[in-house]
């Protein structure tokens, strides 16, 4: 598997007529790293939906601002990153709950340079967004943001607003704490 | 991130069919970053979403494309 997350994977459907054109684009090129980033940032599949649309329709809003300092990917995602940590923040805020200490973490047993051994696929996404979910909120952004070939280290530390040897030094942490938790539920 | 990708499988893929991943297949995963890609690439976009988008940006005027349509391409 040697394939980025997104590469005008997502067309367009054929009622979809945009204008203007380069929005369509724009949608189609990225789309899906915005709705994964969503869905296992937020783990709910509705919620990723309407935080895809509201991302892109702000981008639509705001491309005039664009000044190209950033890749177009970089700018979506810190439009998504701010839109998903607000929803995050009021749904925390009505619920009261808050992610378990990070030092808790600091002591996750499982080894994250042990491969992921796979044998049933089909509730994979089910086991990895359980994973993600016990994971404070900080690692699982940085884990998802990663992930995604197109960004470096210097650009998730942009995005983060951290130093790129602050990501490397967390992503360590969160690693660990993603295997212990991923692992628990083979 | 920018590393080698490799996914490593038990049995030969399946390449006539198209199928990247056979869902009784055991497969391997060197790190987190390689099984989150892996994830990201069997998770569909629900095309619901751009039609709601055509819709909600009807209601707002273009963008000025003149500006970034320069950029376009970045």
């Amino acid at each position: 598997m040697n394939e980025p997350m997104a590469d005008r994977e997502c067309p367009l459907p054929a009622q979809v007529d945009w204008e203007p054109p380069e929005f369509a684009n724009l949608y189609a090129e990225h789309s899906r790293a915005i709705f994964y980033l969503s869905l296992r940032f937020l783990g709910d599949p509705q919620k990723a939906e309407d935080a895809t649309h509201d991302v892109f329709l702000k981008a639509f809003k705001k491309m005039d601002q664009f000044r190209g300092e950033a890749s177009w990917r970089t700018w979506l995602y810190r439009i998504a990153i701010n839109h998903c940590r607000n929803l995050q923040q009021s749904w925390n805020e009505r619920h009261m709950f808050s992610n378990a200490d990070e030092a808790i973490w600091e002591n996750a047993v499982a080894q994250s340079d042990s491969p992921f051994r796979i044998l049933e696929t089909k509730e994979l996404g089910e086991r990895i967004q359980k994973a993600l979910d016990v994971l404070p909120d900080e690692y699982r952004l940085l884990l998802l943001l990663i992930a995604d070939e197109q960004l470096s280290y210097e650009e998730v530390g942009t995005l983060t607003e951290q130093s790129a040897d602050a990501v490397r030094g967390k992503l360590h942490r969160a690693r660990k704490a993603f295997a212990a938790q991923f692992k628990k539920s083979e | 991130m920018k590393q080698q990708n490799e996914f490593n499988s038990e049995h030969e893929h399946q390449h006539d069919t198209g199928q990247r991943l056979n869902q009784n297949t055991a497969q391997e995963f060197a790190t987190v970053e390689e099984l989150l890609r892996h994830d990201a690439s069997q998770t569909s976009v629900p095309t619901g979403i751009a039609t709601r988008l055509q819709k909600s940006s009807a209601e707002f005027p273009r963008p000025n494309r003149s500006w970034w349509q320069r950029l376009f391409g970045q």
